[in-house]
């Protein structure tokens, strides 16, 4: 039975190449129009000449969403008028791309397939103005590689973790630079009760986007007439607009782009790319769970993020693995999080962490006072060895001084008392609090709990 | 001629700034009559700097002092370089194109700018762009020069001093006015010489070749142009040979001779003077041998006219009023500027070309026209193939008819100005080497003969040339 | 094959060519009788046979990623009169 709501996503990838796809202008340029020349500026009797990085990197990506390598890679000229576009064609690849029959599989065990991957320039930089316009040609040129999928996904939420599965394999690969690169995509999305009329969202950056947009068009579709169309998105009012119909549609009038030769792929060359692929996010949580049995869930998470991922493994090597891979997503994820910083951005570090784990693992610290320092280690680098034995943080060990404790709460705290024994469970937690509190943390709640527990009996 | 003075010029023997003056004196005054130039180039301070030269002894290149005419679809860095056409007027490149920078780099001084069909698009050089006039034959000012490349062809015809020209051929642009004006033309291989700087009408078809009053001369010049580019993808990595230095030696050579390219259609006049010279070459040692070229010759045109101009159209796009040349107020939406700037300065036979080029790769009529057109490219490619098994060169008139008057011309539908090029469009599908010599007069104008070779087979068809001029 | 000024306009269109009433009649029928004539490749038995785009084949050429000269901003800049403060400057978009 057909979906409710149907999704495809045609997303365009900026390759980290340090020249564009066809000339040597540089990628990297602040001034507008600083970064040109005759051919990405379309000067009569310009030439494209292929970066050989470019193509690489497009295979790379290609092979790692699964796809199958065209044996012959033909270029063609997609012709359409528009003032960033410096040739009034684009140079993009239309019967044979670079890669197709990929897929990427979601964590409902859903298959999106891609149907293609192909390399392409990007057009130049559009300012609106009144009465014209502004256009910088820095990113004429740039290369991309548009990633095509079959139309299925089922929700913004599904198309939102496809992309940011791709961002993963992007990171994985290192042709892609999350600061100085850019993703956008666009979407083709139909309900049912429209009769799955199609419309096309064009333009949308970034995976968070892709939810918003999605998630506004498929209520503007329930709500309003659908007809076949191309809508813009735009992420300030957080709306799509009207913005051609498909009869005023370009007819593109594809040939083949003949200032540029075949490249024929051999599959001694495949191989060669393929090994420079490293072990991807899924492969790499697979492993995980076989080999040191940590959970699938935690597992998945943490080779989500690349850095975090390489930390994890170093770490894990010498300590505890399943206990290393819960304080990394608990703790260690979720200050990420908390603090919207990437882990290169913190003081984390494998040699920090590592002593602290093994603090914890052999039990010479509680959890909370292991919070306590995780938490510092974000910011700073230092011992935790040192930061227990200085601060006198050690679990502690003399059960008389626990004891001691313990009664004094047990005398200062008469109502808690008197309310758990009347059967409130959390008024034991409020002691045990109290405990935790006196002892700096450094007694060991379960401990605290059964010396409360005998003390009240 | 032209390596003599050359030697001279090397030697110090030549005031190369008192010669270049008086021979831009000449160019001035042919140009007044027959508008071969639409831009001169600065010739008296480039001899100026190799006059220096001599005198450091630092001179030296194969084309030292010799004066170079640039047909205008070739950049020319800071001169006006607008393919003939009004919508690139004033238009100044930023750079030279690779055939200028290595003329430059054997020492010579580029003249000017040659007239030409606007982007290539004709045969009879009628077809210059709006604001330009039309080039007239050296042999008869009523007469066309023929096309595209025709101001190259006549002024290379009308010039007495020593001199080159740079032509260009997409179906037969080169060939076709050296064999109406009477001068010798070569176009290499596809691929022989770069196509960097040259203002694109068939990306697939296009060709620099030259044009001179002698094969050798003509031969220079490719010798010099040729070579691998890395600005230009589709350049060759074949070996180039001193192809000026080609003996005229033809003992055992198998010639072919195309029957369909002599049959009726073929002026009486033309084919009679085009067999005689290919008997004088017989009776110096080659051998002929009549075979057949039905695609090439039965459907040559529509392939050439579906492909070229579909090629054309993607290639003119970029003419729109912004970044560079002709342009106009910015009122309206981009669409209505660009149709505007576009349908103001393009001329009649660009239009046209324009339209059919557009329809052929429209969805929906793709496969049939463009798709099914380089279908049968892949057909005359292997059939040529085929024929150069059997012979080492291919001769036909080079055009069916002699240099046409203006009115006549003017009578001339749209599809029979097509069928002017039936000769020359199937070398050039090809890719082929092909080459054209003057080989007689009737009624005063010049019949031209054509030499055709294999792949990078330019020494054979030169061979031809030097044994016919011998 | 049907070849009316309407498929010519739309041509025009795409071909961004505000083709005058009597130019577009013009073009029509000359468009007629040319198409007409190249109907005649259908007669070329082409079955099996692969399209050429280059005449000689042209394969795998490369350029290394490495940073080349650039134009000078001021020079691109000069070639026309539309601009402004370091941009281009087109003709309105929306």
């Amino acid at each position: 039975m057909k979906s409710e709501i149907v999704i495809g996503l045609e997303i365009h990838v900026q390759l980290k190449t340090q020249t564009k796809l066809f000339c040597s202008c540089p990628t990297e340029a602040v001034e507008p129009n600083t970064a040109i020349c005759p051919t990405c500026l379309g000067h009569p009797g310009s030439k494209p000449v292929m970066n050989a990085k470019a193509l690489e990197y497009g295979a790379k990506l290609a092979l790692s969403l699964g796809c199958k390598i065209a044996p012959t890679v033909v270029f063609s000229r997609k012709t359409y008028f528009y003032p960033d576009l410096a040739k009034n064609y684009q140079i993009t690849q239309y019967e044979v791309p670079l890669g197709s029959n990929g897929q990427i599989i979601l964590d409902n065990k859903k298959v999106v397939h891609i149907q293609r991957a192909h390399l392409e320039e990007d057009p130049g930089a559009l300012i609106h103005e009144a009465g014209g316009c502004l256009i910088d040609y820095n990113r004429s040129g740039i290369p991309l590689v548009e990633v095509v999928t079959a139309p299925d996904m089922e929700s913004p939420a599904e198309a939102r973790e496809f992309m940011k599965k791709v961002l993963n394999v992007l990171g994985y690969l290192g042709i892609f630079d999350q600061n100085t690169c850019v993703i956008k995509a666009d979407a083709n999305v139909s309900i049912k009760e429209k009769g799955y009329t199609r419309v096309e969202i064009k333009n949308i950056t970034g995976f968070k986007e892709i939810e918003r947009a999605l998630n506004y068009e498929v209520q503007r579709q329930k709500q309003q007439d659908v007809k076949r169309e191309t809508r813009g998105w735009d992420a300030d009012k957080g709306i799509t607009y009207h913005m051609r119909s498909k009869e005023q549609e370009e007819d593109y009038g594809y040939i083949t782009e003949t200032d540029l030769p075949l490249f024929e792929i051999s599959q001694d060359w495949i191989r060669k790319i393929q090994a420079t692929i490293p072990e991807l996010a899924e492969q790499r949580a697979i492993r995980w769970t076989k080999d040191w049995k940590i959970d699938e869930d935690d597992a998945n998470i943490i080779a989500a993020d690349l850095d975090v991922a390489t930390l994890f493994e170093e770490i894990a090597r010498k300590t505890d693995p399943i206990l290393t891979s819960r304080w990394t997503r608990r703790e260690v994820l979720r200050l990420l999080n908390d603090k919207k910083k990437t882990l290169k951005e913190t003081e984390f570090e494998a040699k920090t962490l590592t002593e602290l784990f093994k603090l914890l693992q052999e039990k010479k610290i509680t959890d909370r006072i292991g919070q306590r320092i995780i938490e510092q280690l974000a910011d700073k680098k230092f011992s935790p060895n040192a930061y227990v034995t200085e601060q006198k943080l050690e679990v502690m060990a003399d059960e008389g001084a626990l004891e001691k404790i313990c009664k004094e709460v047990i005398a200062k705290n008469e109502k808690a008392v008197t309310d758990y024994k009347a059967g409130e469970e959390k008024s034991l937690m409020f002691l045990i609090g109290q405990v935790m509190k006196q002892t700096k943390g450094t007694a060991a709640p379960n401990v605290v709990k059964e010396v409360l527990k005998s003390l009240l009996k | 001629m032209i390596k003599k003075f050359v030697k001279e010029a090397l030697a110090g023997k030549i005031n190369l700034v008192e010669h270049t003056e008086k021979a831009l004196e000449e160019a001035e005054k042919i140009n007044k009559e027959y508008h071969y130039i639409t831009a001169f180039a600065d010739a008296v301070n480039r001899a100026k700097e190799l006059q220096e030269q001599v005198k450091n002894g630092t001179a030296k290149g194969k084309l030292f002092g010799v004066l170079i005419s640039v047909k205008d679809s070739i950049c020319v860095k800071d001169t006006e370089t607008t393919a003939s056409s009004a919508i690139l007027k004033g238009y100044k490149p930023v750079f030279n194109a690779t055939v200028i920078q290595k003329c430059l780099d054997e020492g010579a001084i580029i003249l000017g700018k040659t007239v030409m069909d606007e982007f290539g698009f004709g045969g009879f050089s009628t077809n210059v762009g709006k604001g330009y006039q039309k080039p007239l034959n050296p042999y008869d000012k009523k007469r066309s020069t023929g096309g595209s490349s025709g101001g190259a062809a006549g002024l290379t015809k009308k010039a007495s001093f020593p001199h080159i020209a740079l032509g260009e051929s997409t179906g037969g642009s080169i060939v076709n006015p050296a064999s109406f004006c009477g001068v010798v033309g070569i176009c290499p291989t596809y691929g022989r010489v770069s196509r960097y700087g040259l203002i694109d009408y068939g990306n697939s078809l296009d060709k620099v070749g030259t044009l001179a009053l002698n094969t050798e001369d003509a031969a220079l010049l490719l010798e010099v142009i040729s070579g691998r580019d890395s600005h230009d993808s589709t350049t060759a990595d074949q070996p180039v040979h001193n192809y000026s230095e080609t003996p005229g030696a033809i003992s055992g050579l198998r010639i072919g001779i195309v029957k369909e390219a002599y049959a009726e259609g073929i002026d009486n006049n033309v084919r009679k003077h085009v067999l005689e010279a290919v008997y004088k070459l017989e009776q110096k040692g080659a051998r002929r041998i009549e075979i057949s070229l039905p695609i090439g010759m039965n459907y040559g045109v529509p392939t050439y006219f579906t492909l070229a101009p579909a090629e054309a159209s993607t290639n003119l796009a970029k003419y729109c009023g912004i970044r560079y040349g002709a342009n106009e107020q910015l009122t309206g939406n981009f669409n209505e500027y660009f149709s505007r700037v576009r349908n103001n300065n393009f001329g009649e036979e660009a239009k046209r070309r324009l339209l059919l080029g557009t329809f052929a790769r429209q969805a929906g009529y793709r496969d049939a026209f463009y798709t099914k057109a380089a279908k049968v490219r892949t057909k005359i490619i292997q059939e040529y193939a085929q024929a150069f098994k059997q012979v080492d060169v291919i001769i036909t008139p080079t055009v069916a008819i002699q240099a046409p008057t203006f009115d006549e011309v003017k009578k001339l539908t749209p599809l029979q100005n097509f069928m002017i090029d039936l000769l020359t469009v199937s070398p050039n599908l090809a890719g082929l080497p092909h080459m054209t010599i003057p080989v007689a007069e009737a009624n005063g104008l010049p019949v031209g003969m054509m030499i055709i070779g294999p792949q990078f087979g330019e020494q054979k068809i030169i061979q031809v040339a030097r044994a016919h001029e011998k | 094959m049907e070849i009316t000024p309407e498929l010519v306009k739309r041509v025009a269109a795409n071909a961004r060519l505000n083709l005058k009433e009597d130019e577009v009649k013009k073009f029509a029928a000359e468009m007629k009788e040319i198409l007409a004539n190249f109907e005649k490749l259908s007669e070329v038995n082409t079955d099996g046979v692969e399209p050429s785009f280059h005449p000689i084949p042209v394969k795998n050429v490369t350029r290394e990623d490495k940073p080349g000269k650039c134009l000078d901003r001021e020079e691109a800049l000069s070639l026309t009169p539309h601009k402004k403060n370091g941009y281009f400057r087109g003709p309105k978009t929306i």
